[in-house]
């Protein structure tokens, strides 16, 4: 109750200041009179009355100015004038306040833009219900290829009876087809779900609805569930589409439903569709196979159950089916299975990118926010003078803190402000860089939780600063005048906390300059990795004529392979056909067919056995990549023949079986010898399932080694078949020109388009895009940090040089006596400088300390170069510290100038 | 002079109720002076101190003040208790006996000891 009358009166009190001024101006008056009157009773003389009585009245001022905080709601009422204030020394100080207003913006907008990216890709709650339930299951052995092996079907049969605590699992394959209908023929990526899949994902449609239990197994039509993303794309949001048929690689599927939007896993998806489009899929090889490894799974965590004991669970179950089926899970290669949260697993490839930039982001937030520290200090001590006049004049000390905090918020805000237009930019740019790691990516927004984050930064930034700067002390305000402003600044000696401000700006930018330079010579490391091709001017084009479900769908295996081989005849004929075409085209030296593309992986890989070399029992048997070249394929790939012969003309069905295997390979199975005239055959339980015939076939040729996996992996085994003597599965026309690959474009689409023009033309690419496009994500990464790096040496640079002038300025007097006893320019210079190289030393040996350490941090992000790398670590050393010595060079120039005449006078 | 106290927070309220219940309705002048005296000028109220005080305890009601012809013939603003305030007074002056009875309970077995 008090306090509210109290409150009441206060607020009241805003409003009536004038006439209660006066009012207690004579009521003090009337105090101070009777007083004087008193003491003259006593018998003083009345000026010594008058004296006393204004003694004891404690300073009529400053206590007109306590009733007034009483009065009224100070904070209020003073917050107007301390803003109009504020804003005029501002406006007075404004290479100051631009100066902090775009460090800040650039720490600020740096910072705001990288956390944006990981709340959206890392940390924001997935859109599924009770998405933290969710898990992913990953298996993987010691084999290439392994990271990653999915899981067969009796491998799912045995989670759902053992791993209890896996409430409910659902199955999902990749698949990709051919849509027709609206448009060019397009391909689609098809996610072949099972029932269950939405329920356990805990995802609904928007329109329609999602599979059920009623279209699993065979005989069900084919449904499609269209995800959200697609939909908008390919349909334009048109609501109509559910109800109507499709046609998927020839079949008619039926679209049931729009997914809600969410980010598709493990990798882009456009439709989900029931298993029967797939008649492999429910084959009794596929289902019965357990080394037939072609299903994801995910999982929903059961009622009370959690992850560690799922973890438990699917361990105790992989030890049981370990001892069981000895054949299908080789100890010595260490099946495995994990328990990983879904939204972890979504983040994976991501997190290590985005940390690096946020640390990066970070160091940049703490250079500048040293910077403008430093900078306000700086003008604290200018305006030492005014604010001792300030605090004078009645101005409490609480008071003088609070302008300062108006003054830095106004800058900190207006920082955070322009850092959020930075910010915004930044995202752009960001965001596509995610889409390469996460299928969050399009979940970036600058939202209020990255807003709040920015405030709580420049708010956090204003706090500091305002701290940081000297006011005047109770009590100490007379020596403060007495003294005047000159000897209040001391020499930089004996300002520790800007020194260790500059030595760490600069040890901070030597982390982050040392972390470019690496992942920079990372980059140049990896662009000089040799493709193991001839030439970059090719260009390559994947046009799929064939469609693996279409022929014979839902027959038995064998007339389906028999059907399958036939179209794979006909299909032969027409890759020939626009070979023939597409070699006549001028400026083309050679056109090959193959069944994939340089430089990327191949679709499929199997174990393979060489004539008369058994395997260890515990040894693994390699997994080449299969591939099929034509007879120009190597010529036009620029693919070197190292021994025997290319593929012929004659190599066809019906001919002698034959294979070129490349030098990795040849190394593997043949070491030191020659591998020509040796044979070697596919083998394993998965060739059952496909239609690759398991005979013996004679190596004729050994090829170079081409970097299909990426310039940082190592080249893997390869087996090229003939064209025309294998199944083909897909086919890519390589077609190599006598100049600009790229400009060919066009001219062979379009001969392509006019011999097929039911067929998707894919991935129109030449070798030297494919090359960049390796890169270009660490080519982003480097380019960042580097900008990063070169940011915090400006702002470090801009640092060291103030501060530098500042001792000078606050010394010019001491240095004007030095040179008029005899100490020359150069002297002057020398001790200037050796000041800021002192800050710069250290500086360097603890920004050197810090870089092993951060090398160490992102060594797995290296390539070809080691984290403590010599030649980097100079580099970046001998750059700081000219650029430092350059930042200290300028205030020396000016001491030296020092006319000692005119300062001695003005000291 | 050298050992002069400083006024406690919260107290100084107390010591203006007092006053002003004791002496009746009194301009700030004579509540100053009375307290000086009654402290036998061990505290000192400086103009800073005493009319913040007065202030909050007006915005409280727990006094109301006027301006008033003075002994003297000169205007003065004069203090005077409110209901609200003697209620507070007696309160406070309870609280303030229980505290010091508390301390002194506190402070008593230790000389005991000796």
């Amino acid at each position: 109750m008090k306090y509210v009358r109290s409150l009441l009166a206060r607020m009241t009190g805003l409003f009536t200041k004038d006439a209660t001024d006066d009012d207690l101006r004579a009521e003090m008056e009337a105090h101070l009179e009777m007083e004087i009157a008193e003491n003259v009773r006593r018998g003083m003389h009345p000026d010594e009355a008058r004296r006393q009585a204004i003694l004891a009245s404690g300073g009529i001022t400053q206590a007109t100015e306590a009733v007034r905080d009483q009065r009224g709601l100070p904070l209020i009422e003073s917050l107007g004038a301390d803003v109009k204030y504020a804003f005029r020394a501002l406006r007075h100080a404004r290479g100051f306040s631009a100066v902090v207003v775009l460090t800040l913006a650039l720490g600020i907008g740096a910072n705001t833009a990288i956390f944006s990216v990981i709340r959206g890709v890392l940390l924001k709650p997935l859109p599924h219900r009770e998405g933290d339930r969710l898990v992913y299951l990953r298996q993987s052995a010691e084999i290439p290829g392994g990271a990653n092996l999915a899981f067969s079907v009796p491998e799912v049969t045995d989670l759902r009876a053992g791993a209890r605590s896996l409430g409910s699992i659902a199955e999902y394959s990749d698949w990709s087809g051919i849509l027709r209908g609206r448009g060019d023929p397009l391909r689609v990526e098809i996610g072949l779900v099972t029932g269950n899949y939405f329920e356990v994902m805990g995802l609904s449609t928007v329109i329609g609805r999602t599979t059920g239990p009623s279209d699993d197994g065979s005989g069900v039509p084919p449904v499609m569930v269209l995800t959200h993303e697609f939909w908008l794309k390919h349909y334009a949001g048109d609501p109509t589409i559910v109800g109507k048929q499709v046609d998927l690689d020839g079949n008619s599927v039926t679209v049931i439903g729009v997914l809600q939007p969410a980010p598709s896993f493990p990798d882009r998806i456009d439709a989900f569709t029931n298993m029967v489009i797939s008649p492999h899929h429910l084959s009794a090889q596929m289902v019965q196979g357990r080394s037939h490894r072609m299903t994801e799974v995910v999982a929903r965590l059961a009622r009370g159950a959690t992850l560690d004991g799922a973890r438990a669970e699917v361990a105790g179950v992989y030890e049981r089916l370990q001892r069981e089926y000895k054949d299908a899970y080789n100890p010595s290669l260490h099946y495995r299975v994990e328990v990983i949260p879904f939204k972890q697993a979504l983040g994976e490839r991501a997190r290590m990118t985005l940390w690096l930039l946020m640390a990066a982001a970070a160091f940049v937030m703490i250079i500048s926010a040293a910077n403008v520290t430093n900078l306000t200090l700086m003008r604290g001590i200018r305006r030492q003078h005014e604010l001792v006049v300030r605090a004078a004049l009645g101005a409490g000390i609480g008071r003088l803190r609070r302008l300062l905090l108006v003054e830095n918020l106004m800058l900190a805000v207006a920082g955070a402000a322009v850092g959020v237009g930075v910010a915004l930019a930044g995202i752009r740019l960001l965001a596509s860089l995610a889409a390469r790691y996460s299928p969050r990516a399009n979940e970036i927004t600058l939202d209020s939780t990255v807003l709040g984050f920015t405030l709580a930064l420049s708010v956090g930034v204003a706090l500091l600063l305002s701290f940081a700067t000297w006011v005047p002390k109770n009590g100490a305000m007379g020596s403060a005048i007495g003294s005047g402003t000159r000897r209040l600044t001391a020499s930089i000696q004996k300002h520790r906390v800007q020194r260790i401000l500059v030595v760490a700006q600069i040890a901070v930018s030597v982390i982050l300059l040392a972390g470019a330079g690496l992942l920079t010579r990372t980059l140049v490391q990896l662009s000089e990795v040799r493709t193991g091709l001839g030439t970059e001017e090719v260009l390559t084009m994947q046009v799929p004529l064939l469609n693996l479900s279409t022929p014979g769908a839902g027959g038995d295996q064998a007339s389906w392979f028999r059907a399958v081989m036939q179209a794979d005849m006909q299909a032969k004929g027409v890759y020939e056909q626009m070979r023939g075409e597409l070699a006549a085209l001028p400026g083309v030296t050679a056109a090959g067919v193959g069944s994939s593309t340089p430089l990327r992986s191949s679709m499929a890989a199997f174990e393979l056995k060489a004539e008369g070399k058994a395997v260890a029992v515990g040894e693994a048997l390699p997994r080449p990549d299969f591939r099929t070249a034509d007879p120009h394929y190597f010529d036009a790939t620029g693919i070197p023949l190292l021994r025997g012969r290319s593929f012929v003309n004659t190599d066809v069905f019906g001919a002698a079986r034959v294979a070129i295997i490349n030098q990795t390979l040849a190394d593997q199975l043949f070491p030191g010898e020659d591998p020509i005239g040796k044979r070697v055959a596919w083998t394993g339980e998965v060739l059952k399932f496909s239609p690759i015939s398991p005979e013996w076939r004679t190596v004729v040729g050994v090829i170079g080694n081409t970097r299909d996996g990426g310039p940082e992996a190592k080249p893997r085994g390869v087996v090229f078949m003939p064209f025309a003597q294998e199944l083909s599965m897909s086919g890519v026309l390589i077609i190599r020109t006598d100049s600009n690959a790229a400009r060919l474009a066009p001219a062979a689409t379009k001969i392509v388009r006019r011999v097929v023009p039911n067929a998707p033309i894919e991935n129109v690419m030449t070798i030297a895009q494919i090359k960049d496009e390796r890169v270009a994500p660490r080519r982003l990464n480097a380019v960042l940090v580097s900008a990063f790096g070169v940011l915090a040496v400006i702002i470090a640079a801009v640092g060291i040089a103030g501060v530098l002038a500042f001792s000078v300025s606050a010394r010019t007097t001491e240095i004007g006596i030095r040179m008029s006893l005899g100490a020359d320019q150069g002297r002057v210079q020398r001790m200037i400088l050796g000041e800021g190289g002192l800050l710069l030393v250290v500086g360097l040996v603890l920004g050197v300390a810090g870089a092993f350490f951060a090398a160490r941090v992102i060594q797995g992000m290296l390539f070809g170069v080691a984290p403590h790398d010599p030649a980097t670590f100079t580099g970046v050393a001998i750059v700081m510290a000219a650029i430092g010595i350059g930042a200290c060079w300028i205030p020396a120039r000016r001491a030296s100038r020092i006319d000692p005449a005119i300062t001695m006078r003005a000291g | 002079m050298a050992d002069k106290l400083d006024v406690k927070q919260g107290t100084l309220a107390l010591m203006i109720l007092r006053t002003v219940d004791v002496l009746g309705p009194l301009h700030g002048y004579g509540i100053a002076r009375r307290i000086e005296e009654t402290s036998k000028h061990r505290l000192q109220l400086n103009y800073g101190t005493l009319y913040p005080a007065l202030l909050k305890l007006e915005q409280e009601g727990a006094i109301k003040s006027e301006w008033r012809q003075s002994e003297n013939n000169r205007r003065a603003k004069y203090y005077a208790l409110t209901a609200m305030g003697r209620k507070q007074l007696e309160r406070e002056t309870r609280e303030w006996h229980e505290t010091a009875d508390l301390i002194a309970a506190f402070l008593a077995p230790k000389r005991e000891a000796k």
